[in-house]
């Protein structure tokens, strides 16, 4: 008897004495979905949060109030100012949802790497967020635009990336864990997305932003964010982001528009792609080889091709190659000539197919990579046409 | 070290045994022939004092004085006056009745199969009286005659009210004891099924019997459960839960021991399986031992029905028993310390409803728990023309009131809800009830330590279920230990002609049930040849 008293006053003791130390009840959380790091005036930091005010996300308890509160604090580390931000916000922060961090454009060029050591060091936040720029912006101001669907600024950011990379490949679906692998590995250098604002920051600040067809602001993806290091080296246009990600193979489905004809296009989607990178240094010149294949069906054409003959398939499928080689050796030369900045990771692929003669050059990667000789081969091919075989455009009289 | 050591030595402390032998009852053999007619007469009337029931008559028959003791409350007075008045006349055909042999002969003759007995002591007539048996004591002789006569007022067989089936029989058993034995021996023609008496319960005298199939049943496990039978020292019992108690390998578990089912058919497979069936006097619940945890979740209607509808419910029971388990205290684990495990529109979500809720999620938790089984208990025992009340109240209270009132969240409701139904599943109303009760310790624990408590419970509660033992039978048996043939009847039903086994962990005499027979399959095709 005695015994059993003492094991259960031992397993009281144990739990009472360790429990509840991380208990946070939900009324007295505010989750925070989206942060914004820039530029301070005086210190090194302004971080602003977004938190989300649940009530208004829910269409039973939601009564015409703002979606979120956006507050901001000034100060010299990331890992102070997540809870100096309740200053001003009532509730306990919940940073496990945070979803994307926005990079005012004025820090990225100074440089980030500092506090991003907090954010992967950190238990709650996860690993797994978009991080973008805010071209020409400060992060904050990003922030601030609501949307009519989804009415917290940083959750509709998360989902639009999400979408437009699923379906046209315009986010190059960079998340932190990425960013941080870029930064460790010897031959590769980081990219973000860069949204930008498109009307008035200051009208997109209220729930009336959210009352309007076209909405005064609008938050919307803009281009490719490349950076050296860890200091933004300058952006890339959307198209480019999209044959970035071609080349690093992770193009899910995409769309492009070949010249079929004089003044005439057609438009082709590719569902199926695979890209194969080859490297190897020969007499100190870095040679990659670029192999895509690509499979697509023909979405739309101006021309009045005959689609019930092999022999057109033929004919589109060359066309469409001579195109896409021209877009991808375009992006790599752009990049070879402006940045110098080895965004496509030929380094990583060096490395593993080449080791020896890569080693020497490894410090001087950058430069190398500009001189690479980057050849690029492509297969494309049309399976289908959609629903009609013939277009209407033959019988037109 | 300290610790350790004085928790061994408490380990090694041991009680001697303490016997207390009871001493011998002076009157118990008083035989017959030292006692006259008036004697005797005298002594029963102590024995039962006053009560009414009791009829003692003087009578004359076959030219001899005699007494007729009975009771009345037991005995079928009219069978009585029927068949037993006109045998035994008034007449005296010459017969003389002076020695035991003519008595023998005179029942033989008068009451041959009628199943009479011929006692000699004092106290065997009691006990006969009290099993509504009536006594003729002759005059100056040794042995009384005791012919059985009790009256049998009975329920008559009607579907079981718990563990009810679509598809299968639907007789279920009574309170009856003969009635439950024939209802088994009606199901199994066959000469091995035995039956044992005993009688337990000192005030109450209450016959218990066990039944077995000899030549398939565990011997060493038949054994055990006359020892454990005849152990039993308590005044009364009144329902197979008493004996179930008793006789249990463990009492201080929320888990039952032995398999209670009112259900026949079920009786007697699990007879033909190696069980052994222990019937209660008085109630229509029988316990089958030894029971392991698999059986609580296999109903007899799964093997009624096409294999793969009788494995999918089986599982949906498995899953319904988790969530009747776990559901709330994932709730309050959840949303008190683990938010990032829910999809944030989700988490929004419940914020959202949560808004404005005074109460912690634990508290809400109990509140609506706690009203759920007060509300419960409430229709159980409500009488049957207000039962309707109950679910009526009920449903306000429970769904729409406290949610309107801002006291509970709508999800709670769901949660409540889900955990009810779920719990409703259980075959075997005494597992649910573990549920029932294991639901709140998880609860508490997950609202200190979230869901590293809810984890640290349920390896407790598993630990503890590889301690338990059924009449030696480890509770979880044939998934730990695992044994493989026997998993075709574990979460799975396999088809009827596959399991030919008998389960192993019974240690049974006769370890398969049939012989290969293969699967069902049409005649041959022009051509084909035959298997």
């Amino acid at each position: 008897m005695k015994r059993y008293a003492f094991l259960a006053i031992l397993i009281q003791v144990m739990i009472l004495l360790s429990g509840c130390w991380d208990q946070r009840e939900l009324g007295e959380i505010t989750v925070v979905t989206g942060m914004a790091v820039d530029k301070g005036e005086n210190d090194k930091y302004v971080l602003t949060v977004e938190g989300i005010n649940a009530t208004e996300l829910n269409k039973q308890t939601a009564s015409g109030f703002a979606p979120s509160i956006v507050y901001g604090v000034e100060g010299n580390s990331l890992a102070e100012l997540a809870y100096k931000v309740n200053e001003g916000i009532s509730r306990h922060l919940i940073y496990s949802h945070m979803r994307t961090l926005i990079i005012g454009e004025e820090l990225a060029k100074e440089g980030i790497i500092d506090f991003i050591d907090y954010l992967e060091r950190n238990r709650e936040i996860r690993d797994d967020f978009n991080i973008l720029v805010a071209r020409g912006l400060r992060g904050a101001d990003i922030l601030r635009v609501t949307y009519q669907f989804q009415k917290s600024p940083s959750l509709k950011l998360h989902t639009q990336l999400d979408t437009m990379m699923k379906d046209w490949g315009g986010d190059p679906g960079v998340r932190m864990n990425d960013v941080i692998r870029a930064w460790t590995s010897s031959g590769r250098e980081p990219v973000m997305a860069a949204v930008t604002i498109l009307g008035d920051p200051k009208k997109g600040l209220s729930s009336e932003n959210m009352k309007k067809v076209t909405p005064d602001a609008l938050v919307i993806l803009d281009s490719l964010a490349i950076f050296k290091e860890d200091k933004l080296a300058g952006y890339l246009s959307l198209e480019d982001s999209r044959n970035y990600l071609w080349i690093q193979d992770k193009i899910i489905k995409t769309s492009i528009t070949v010249e079929c004809a004089e003044g005439r296009f057609m438009g082709l989607r590719v569902y199926n792609t695979k890209t194969k990178i080859k490297g190897e240094i020969q007499g100190g010149q870095p040679k990659i080889d670029i192999n895509i294949r690509a499979e697509a069906y023909v979405d739309g054409t101006h021309c009045n091709n005959q689609f019930d003959k092999a022999k057109t398939f033929f004919e589109c499928d060359r066309c469409a190659e001579k195109h896409l080689e021209k877009l991808i050796s375009g992006t790599v030369k752009k990049v070879q000539e402006e940045y110098e900045a080895d965004i496509f990771g030929f380094g990583e692929v060096m490395q593993r197919q080449d080791y020896k003669d890569y080693k020497p050059i490894e410090d001087s990667w950058d430069e190398k990579f500009a001189e690479a000789d980057v050849k690029v081969d492509t297969t494309v091919i049309i399976r289908r046409t959609g629903i009609r075989t013939k277009s209407f455009l033959n019988e037109v009289k | 070290m300290s610790i350790l050591k004085s928790l061994l030595k408490m380990r090694k402390k041991k009680e001697l045994p303490i016997q207390i032998e009871e001493p011998p009852d002076a009157d118990a053999g008083a035989d017959l022939k030292t006692l006259s007619l008036e004697q005797l007469k005298e002594k029963i009337k102590d024995e039962f004092g006053s009560t009414i029931d009791l009829s003692m008559d003087d009578l004359k028959t076959e030219g001899k004085d005699a007494l007729l003791v009975y009771l009345t409350s037991m005995v079928d007075t009219k069978q009585l006056k029927e068949t037993f008045l006109q045998s035994l006349s008034g007449k005296h055909d010459g017969l003389k009745l002076t020695t035991e042999d003519d008595l023998k002969s005179l029942c033989k003759e008068k009451f041959g199969g009628a199943g009479y007995q011929l006692i000699e002591t004092f106290n065997d007539i009691i006990t006969a009286l009290l099993f509504g048996n009536i006594i003729i004591v002759f005059k100056d002789l040794e042995k009384a005659l005791s012919l059985s006569m009790a009256s049998s007022e009975d329920r008559s067989i009607t579907e079981p009210s718990t563990q009810t089936v679509i598809r299968g029989p639907k007789d279920g058993f009574v309170e009856s004891i003969s009635t439950n034995v024939s209802l088994l021996r009606r199901r199994i023609k066959n000469r091995n099924l035995r039956f044992e008496k005993f009688i337990i319960g000192s005030e109450t005298n209450t016959s218990v019997y066990i039944g077995y199939m000899e030549g398939i049943s565990n011997k060493k496990i038949v054994e055990e459960v006359r020892k454990r039978l005849r152990k039993i020292k308590v005044h009364a019992i009144f329902e197979s839960g008493n004996i179930e108690e008793l006789i249990a390998d463990k009492t201080a578990t929320p888990f039952p021991l032995a398999l209670n089912t009112e259900r026949p058919d079920t009786v007697a497979a699990n007879l033909l399986d190696g069980k052994i069936v222990i019937l209660v006097d008085g109630t229509p619940f029988v316990l089958l031992v030894p029971a392991v945890l698999v059986d609580f979740f296999s109903i007899a209607e799964d093997y009624y029905q096409n294999f793969m509808m009788g494995s999918f419910l089986r599982i949906i029971r498995y899953l319904a028993f988790m969530i009747a388990l776990i559901t709330p205290s994932l709730y309050v684990g959840i949303l008190t310390f683990h938010h990032e495990l829910l999809p944030t529109p989700l988490l929004l979500g419940i914020i959202a409803q949560r808004e404005g809720v005074p109460f912690p999620a634990v508290i809400e938790v109990l509140i609506m728990e706690v009203t759920f089984e007060i509300l419960r208990e409430a229709g159980v025992r409500m009488p049957r023309a207000v039962g309707q009340t109950v679910s009526i109240v009920g449903a306000l209270v429970i769904g729409q009131a406290a949610a309107e009132a801002g006291i509970i969240s709508n999800i709670m409701v769901i949660i409540v809800a889900i955990t009810a139904i779920a719990n409703f599943v259980s075959p075997t109303y005494s597992f649910a009830a573990a549920a029932r009760l294991l639901r709140f310790m998880l609860i508490i624990v997950s609202a200190i330590l979230g869901l590293y408590g809810v984890l640290l419970v349920l390896v407790f509660i598993v630990a503890h279920l590889s301690s338990l033992r059924s009449f030696g039978v480890a509770y979880l048996s044939p998934v730990a230990p695992f044994i493989i043939e026997q998993q075709k009847d574990v979460f799975f039903r396999f088809p009827f002609w596959s399991m030919r086994q008998r389960p192993a962990y019974l240690k049974t005499q006769n370890p398969e049930k049939m012989p290969k027979t293969g699967s069902p399959s049409p005649p041959p095709m022009k051509g084909e040849r035959a298997n």
